[in-house]
């Protein structure tokens, strides 16, 4: 594929129409996302920042909004740059049609990734701008200083941005191999005005007035309304399909099968209930869907007793057959996204053939791509105009309620309206895989880590079934799973030591999700290692910062950090009540520490988390107000991490289905936080959206273990699994 | 077959009578800032309030709401535009992330308020317990509640 020519680009879609234009291509390997690795030439990324002939800055948001609110730390980086405020940026949210393309969203990287290239972007605008003033005022350029939104000199009137541009478009242009300016954002010395303040979300008036921010709210006109029938696996195929009488549910328009496709429309969203449940289809399946083959499959003792795993991480001095201080099995179960909002589509074809997707993806190139793919339209006919999302957490990669919604369009000629039940979503969304974790560890005769034996079994996540094409999977496999292997790596060092892993096919769908392995693995290692303090009988926070040996001063610093904190608010006296440490990093760049107490409480049978704090290294923190915003997020998923969410499969069936049966942590499960955000102002930042889930669930698991004596070695715990190990 | 939404009168018309309350809202009455999730009345995203008291809409047959006063998310900006005030803590203490289920918070925290203008955490936990937030923001929901309460007590 040639390369995007972004200046005719611009020229075609009227983007550039009178003003200066900064842009800043991002290469696509800076970003190993999933979704893309199928289109390796694609460029992806960019940064889009205009001073209009008015004189005002526009942006286009280089990624989506789930939450994060990482558009809000970008547009303050570039408001830094500009000597503007960051509410007076015009942005907009582009639609495939506006901007070459774009990565997907993921990874926690919005503001590791981009940061630097739209500071550059913004302060190459910025210098520019500057140029124009000397050449207009006749002075070198030296005696330009800056004011807000434009420029002054000694006895000179202000000039603003407004002053020095016209209708006449220009564009700076960047290769990459120029000298970057002067970088505000980045600069140590300077008193930032933007960068560093807790900005409240961009927009953040449309969502608690209600206006319509998420696909199902687009008003289109003569639109109907479809669902299609999601399979408890991709790979399964239909056995028998019975339709019932639904061409006589009032309101049904279409019944739509292609292949394993089967869908309806109607002219009503309850006339789609109706129609639905007409339709019953049986399945073939290629494996059993049962929690046994589950737990076969992902059975790391048979596994290691037959010899090496297939994939080896870490293999030092291995010593297989010693005195093991600690050998524990933890096991980590299936978790589902259950993003508040099930995901929805609208598509029109029009005259033309053209076709329109409104729809909240992670990847929105990617679905331009997919829908060209399956409708066999050339990508230019295709336009995705990427809506805000109701929450992403991995599950938002792929062609799928679009692929509804796509199909069901063209069949009807109309357009057409999909949102997935919350059943579809638990079904379909691609769900943490179920992992099991062999850990053993020996000390020495002083107590330091001597022998590090960890091997792991996890279902696959970046190469899962139906993430990649067919041709490509038993290929892709041969490498890393970027997804499985997060996590696995511990910040600990012993002179013999060995990691290793299998990944593997389970019988439901899998996918991304929240941090990937790095909380199930981070969670069986943070574990261990407070096992073997309690066996020790010394203290984990210390033992485990003496054990990192200097190597990680960013982590030991965020454990010094919770402790301090911690050590703030006093664990209620009397039985049943304990403090549990845990750290991690994730992804090698975001470092974070976390203390749980807890109460179990005998006389309830319930576990109570009372309390909990976070300290997290974020690198330069761009907007400190949406970090405690994520690291508060992650701490609530840790929660449901550890005690709450049961994904259940049964009868060849997924049987989670509704939030009745698969519990999320609700109002009355919330502690108290305390949360230090640790801010280091000339490292890069290191983003914030899944780390602090890594350290969590271990820090609720520990504090559980001296609550009560019990060790949790599998999770979702229950109090059930406490007084179960007493009894024995 | 009319009902009263925000103040105002609403025909719904012969195609949608048997339709949700939530579904009539979106769909056919342009008010989408109610929102599905769950369908069960679980979660507490498409809480609208029904002459007066707080009630999951997907749940709620439109037949059954006939002629009754309807208050939703919308409603609660006054004509001016100036915001209600638990709209306004909702951005004072910057509660949204994804966004998607504060709607349905808002109106259910609404519902607390009128009953208890002073709620203590108990309180709160036991009224928002039926309000998931997949993102976690119930930490700022609690403090809103709080804010929100103080200034409601000071208009008052």
């Amino acid at each position: 594929m040639p390369q995007f020519s972004r200046r005719k680009f611009l020229l075609s879609t009227g983007w550039v129409a009178g003003g200066v234009t900064a842009l800043y291509a991002l290469r696509n390997k800076a970003v190993a996302v999933a979704p893309t690795i199928i289109f390796p030439d694609a460029e992806s990324g960019a940064a889009w920042i205009q001073i209009k002939a008015n004189g005002t800055c526009h942006m286009f948001f280089p990624r989506v909004d789930m939450g994060q609110n990482a558009n809000t730390g970008l547009a303050q980086i570039v408001a830094e740059e500009l000597n503007v405020e960051v509410e007076d940026i015009d942005a907009a949210r582009p639609s495939t049609s506006d901007v070459p393309p774009l990565a997907v969203t993921a990874g926690s990287m919005s503001l590791t990734a981009y940061s630097r290239p739209i500071a550059i972007a913004a302060a190459t605008l910025r210098e520019t701008m500057r140029e124009r003033a000397a050449s207009k005022l006749g002075l070198p350029l030296a005696d330009i200083l800056d004011d807000i939104g434009g420029f002054r000199a000694a006895d000179e009137p202000r000039l603003s941005y407004a002053e020095l541009v016209d209708n006449t478009s220009s564009m700076v242009e960047f290769d990459g191999n120029r000298p970057a300016p002067l970088l505000y954002t980045f600069d140590a010395q300077r008193d930032k005005r933007q960068v560093g303040r807790a900005v409240k979300p961009l927009g953040i008036r449309d969502l608690v007035t209600g206006a319509p921010v998420y696909t199902a709210d687009i008003p289109v006109a003569g639109i109907l309304y479809g669902r299609a029938i999601q399979p408890p696996v991709r790979n399964a195929r239909i056995a028998s399909l019975e339709t019932g009488d639904v061409a006589n549910v009032a309101g049904f328009i279409q019944l739509v099968r292609e292949d394993e496709f089967v869908g309806v429309v109607c002219k009503t969203p309850g006339a789609v209930d109706a129609a639905m449940t007409q339709i019953k289809v049986t399945w073939d399946l290629q494996q059993p869907i049962a929690q046994e083959e589950i737990d076969r499959l992902v059975d790391v003792d048979a596994a290691m007793a037959k010899g090496d795993l297939e994939h080896i991480l870490q293999d030092e001095a291995h010593r297989k057959d010693i005195d093991w201080d600690i050998d524990l099995r933890f096991d980590v179960q299936v978790q589902s996204h259950a993003a508040q909002e099930p995901r929805a589509a609208i598509a029109r074809f029009d005259q033309s053939s053209r076709l329109e997707i409104w729809t909240g993806t992670q990847d929105p190139f990617g679905m331009k791509r997919f829908a060209a793919m399956d409708t066999g339209l050339s990508e230019d006919a295709v336009v995705v105009y990427p809506q805000r999302l109701g929450g992403g957490f991995g599950g938002r990669e792929h062609y799928e309620v679009e692929r509804d919604a796509v199909r069901l369009a063209r069949a009807v000629k109309q357009p057409v309206k999909v949102q997935w039940t919350r059943k579809d979503e638990f079904t379909a969304s691609r769900s943490r895989p179920a992992s099991a974790h062999r850990l053993r560890i020996a000390v020495d005769e002083v107590g330091n880590l001597s022998d590090w034996w960890y091997g792991y079994i996890s279902g696959h996540v970046v190469f899962a079934r139906e993430r990649l094409p067919g041709w490509l999977l038993p290929v892709a496999r041969l490498a890393d799973d970027m997804g499985v292997v997060k996590g696995a790596i511990s910040p600990y060092g012993a002179p013999h030591q060995r990691v290793e892993y299998n990944d593997v096919d389970l019988p439901i769908d899998l996918g991304v999700w929240r941090s990937l392995n790095g909380a199930p693995a981070i969670f069986a290692i943070e574990s261990a290692m407070d096992e073997l303090a309690v066996r020790q009988g010394i203290d984990a926070v210390d033992f485990k910062i003496a054990q990192m040996h200097s190597a990680h001063p960013r982590l030991q610093n965020c454990l010094e950090r919770v402790r301090a904190l911690s050590a703030l608010k006093a664990l209620p006296e009397g039985a049943g009540y304990g403090r549990g440490f845990a750290s991690g990093i994730y992804d090698g760049r975001c470092y974070v520490a976390i203390s749980a107490d807890v109460y179990v409480d005998a006389q309830a049978k319930q576990i109570k988390i009372l309390h909990m704090c976070c300290a997290q290294d974020v690198g330069m923190a761009v907007n400190p107000g949406q970090l405690r915003a994520q690291v508060e997020s992650n701490l609530v998923w840790s929660i449901g991490m550890a005690l709450l969410e049961r994904f259940e499969v049964a009868d060849n069936a997924i049987r989670s289905s509704n939030f009745d049966n698969y519990k999320i942590p609700r109002m009355d499960d919330m502690p108290s936080l305390d949360i230090e955000i640790i801010d280091q102002p000339t490292m890069p930042p290191t983003g914030a959206g899944e780390v602090a889930l890594v350290a969590g669930p271990a820090a609720i698991a520990n504090a559980i273990r001296r609550a009560s004596g019990f060790r949790a070695l599998r999770l979702p715990i229950s109090f059930a699994d406490i007084t179960a190990n007493s009894a024995e | 077959m009319k009902l009263k939404v925000n103040g105002v009168e609403r025909e719904v018309e012969a195609d949608w009578r048997d339709e949700s309350l939530l579904t009539v809202l979106r769909e056919h009455l342009d008010l989408p800032g109610t929102r599905f999730s769950c369908g069960i009345g679980q979660c507490g995203t498409c809480v609208v309030h029904i002459n007066g008291a707080p009630i999951s809409s997907c749940l709620v047959p439109i037949k059954d709401v006939a002629g009754k006063d309807i208050l939703t998310i919308e409603g609660l900006v006054a004509q001016d535009g100036s915001l209600h005030p638990l709209q306004q803590a909702w951005i004072d203490e910057s509660v949204p992330q994804c966004g998607y289920c504060q709607s349905g918070q808002i109106m259910q925290a609404l519902a607390l308020l009128k009953e208890n203008t002073n709620p203590n955490d108990a309180d709160i936990d036991n009224a928002m317990k039926g309000n998931l937030c997949r993102c976690g923001t119930y930490d700022r929901i609690r403090k809103s509640i709080k804010r929100a309460a103080i200034v409601m007590g000071q208009v008052r």
